[in-house]
């Protein structure tokens, strides 16, 4: 190699540096320094950190130990939320992205910054809000319910009502991002294909089944997938709304590998929940993502 | 007919989306007792600007709100050059250097890593920080966001559209990699910049989770890390004091969001389709 070249390759270098080494300080090694902690017993405040190979992860899936029902439970109520979550996400988003293509051109900015503006909000603001709205005797929600002359309802400490408020102050916040996606793939779909279907005397509802759903199957995988890797980490509405409750029904997994880390102080056990935690988020998506284009091919 | 039914039905949905907003505004402007009173009033009986007033002289529940908006403003900030800078020196190797070593082997590592959960980073993250004295620094809050890979990929694909004829050229007229990289392609690549500005200072700005655990002490609070932990407080019914708080919080982003909406949209859906 001449030396020209070898300086040409290093200048090259020079360039990738800085990100590369970002990469590797604040993504790289926090991964393998994760597994390196989830071997042993770490604790938050103290220097000793007794190796333990896989005796964490044992625990998480021993019946009866600790571990085993702080990541159940909040795997189970994790799951509970995913499921009702995502189809609305999912459902909502495409239907609104309809509806927003429906009005006309010129109002329709508009409404798209309406719908879209409380994405721009931050988590903990969005539930200070909800709070507020939900609050039993001072809330909004509560005095509408009065004006109808029904009984107030304890949107936060009451079962089956945490999960309908969780839920709707998720669509609230986050149905946006699902909308413009769905939006900008109903714009690509070739108009002329719905003029074909139109002289072939197809109704408005044959067309959404044969034209629309077809063409927009990528990105309402993409939406699925997308909408599941957040439920799964949902944190700020369980965290600030509800508080986990009533009891330890709406404790989601990440809350509890939190508690675990800072209010525990066990980093070890909570590093193996959180790992756990990651491969499972990781392998629901790559089958999601195998069952979409396995059909396909 | 039909066209006025929908109408009707998205002024409605518009009406419930913008409804929490639109009621945090007010209750700011009540006292404490108002907001507690459970009236359905929309315009306050005796509107006040006392929340605000005792916000910004740092009385409001005796937190330095001043001081954590301008931690917010400035993290955010500060974590947005770091990102422009990065990405974009780093995609322009990748799209353009073909004499970078290990350049087949790192682009998919980097775009691989976006599918990464946060969850794995976070705790050990943590305890990197910790080791090395930086918990409730500056630092903290602001370095981790530059290892995201959403910039370089955006940028990436920018840059390798670039026309080659215009680098040719220049480098025919003497320019070296970082003339080029500075002289040619930043400047024509300033729209996608903004795009890119627009959503990591979006981001920044509006995570409360790490702030949250990376500060212990009030004065290194971010303002969305501040009110998470107002959230959990006592201070959680006085909503006139908090909606105050929140209207404060939100004016910077809802300001940029609808300026930048359109590059913001740009930037997501970019991300959407591949």
């Amino acid at each position: 190699m001449t030396k020209s070249s070898l300086q040409s390759r290093f200048t090259s270098s020079l360039f990738i540096l800085p990100y590369l080494l970002s990469f590797c300080a604040f993504l790289l090694i926090p991964i393998l320094y994760g597994v390196y902690i989830s071997f042993h017993n770490f604790e938050l405040l103290s220097d000793s950190h007794e190796f333990v190979g896989l005796d964490n992860y044992i625990q998480i899936f021993t019946p009866g130990t600790y571990l085993f029902e702080q990541f159940t439970v909040g795997l189970w109520n994790t799951l509970q939320f995913v499921i009702y979550s995502v189809p609305l996400l999912v459902i909502l988003g495409l239907a609104l992205a309809m509806l927003l293509n429906a009005i006309p051109g010129r109002i329709r900015g508009l409404f798209r910054t309406f719908y879209f503006m409380p994405y721009a909000i931050s988590g903990s603001v969005m539930a200070v809000i909800w709070l507020m709205m939900f609050d039993t005797n001072a809330g909004f929600l509560n005095g509408l319910l009065a004006s109808l002359h029904i009984d107030p309802v304890a949107w936060l400490t009451d079962l089956p009502w945490v999960w309908v408020s969780l839920v709707l102050t998720t669509l609230w916040w986050t149905i946006g991002f699902n909308m413009i996606i769905f939006v900008n793939a109903l714009n690509e779909v070739p108009e002329d294909y719905y003029e074909a279907a139109s002289i072939d005397g197809a109704n408005a509802w044959r067309k959404f089944v044969n034209i629309t759903l077809p063409s927009i199957r990528p990105v309402m995988l993409f939406i699925i997938i997308t909408s599941t890797i957040a439920s799964f980490n949902v944190y700020a509405q369980p965290f600030l709304l509800t508080r986990g409750g009533p009891g330890d029904s709406t404790r989601v997994l990440l809350m509890n590998v939190l508690d675990e880390a800072f209010k525990g102080k066990q980093v070890g056990s909570a590093s193996a929940m959180a790992i756990l935690m990651a491969i499972i988020i990781i392998v629901i998506s790559a089958v999601q993502y195998k069952i979409a284009y396995g059909r396909k091919e | 007919m039909k066209k006025i039914v929908l109408l009707a039905f998205a002024v409605i949905l518009a009406v419930l989306f913008l409804l929490p907003l639109i009621w945090m505004v007010s209750t700011s402007f009540k006292n404490d007792f108002e907001a507690l009173a459970g009236q359905m009033n929309l315009i306050p009986v005796k509107p006040t600007l006392d929340n605000y007033i005792e916000g910004l002289k740092g009385e409001l529940m005796n937190v330095p709100i001043t001081r954590w908006i301008t931690n917010s403003l400035f993290v955010g900030a500060a974590g947005t050059a770091i990102v422009l800078l990065f990405s974009s020196m780093a995609a322009f190797a990748l799209a353009r250097l073909q004499d970078l070593p290990l350049r087949k082997l790192m682009f998919p590592m980097f775009v691989g890593s976006m599918m990464i959960p946060g969850v794995l980073t976070f705790l050990p993250m943590y305890m990197e920080f910790n080791a090395l004295g930086l918990i409730n620094t500056y630092a903290a809050l602001i370095l981790p966001y530059s290892s995201g890979a959403f910039g370089v990929f955006l940028l990436y694909q920018f840059f390798a559209s670039f026309p080659k004829e215009i680098e040719e050229a220049a480098r025919i007229d003497g320019a070296n990699k970082w003339q080029i990289y500075a002289r040619i392609l930043l400047p024509a690549s300033v729209s996608i910049m903004v795009t890119l500005a627009i959503f990591t200072f979006m981001g920044i700005y509006n995570d409360f989770v790490w702030p949250l655990y990376a500060t212990t002490s009030p004065e290194m609070r971010t303002i969305t890390a501040g009110i998470a932990m107002m959230a959990q407080g006592s201070y959680t019914q006085a909503y006139g004091k908090l909606m105050a708080m929140t209207v404060i919080a939100t004016l910077p982003v809802l300001i940029i969001f609808i300026i930048g909406q359109r590059s913001f949209v740009k930037a997501i859906t970019q991300a959407g389709v591949k």
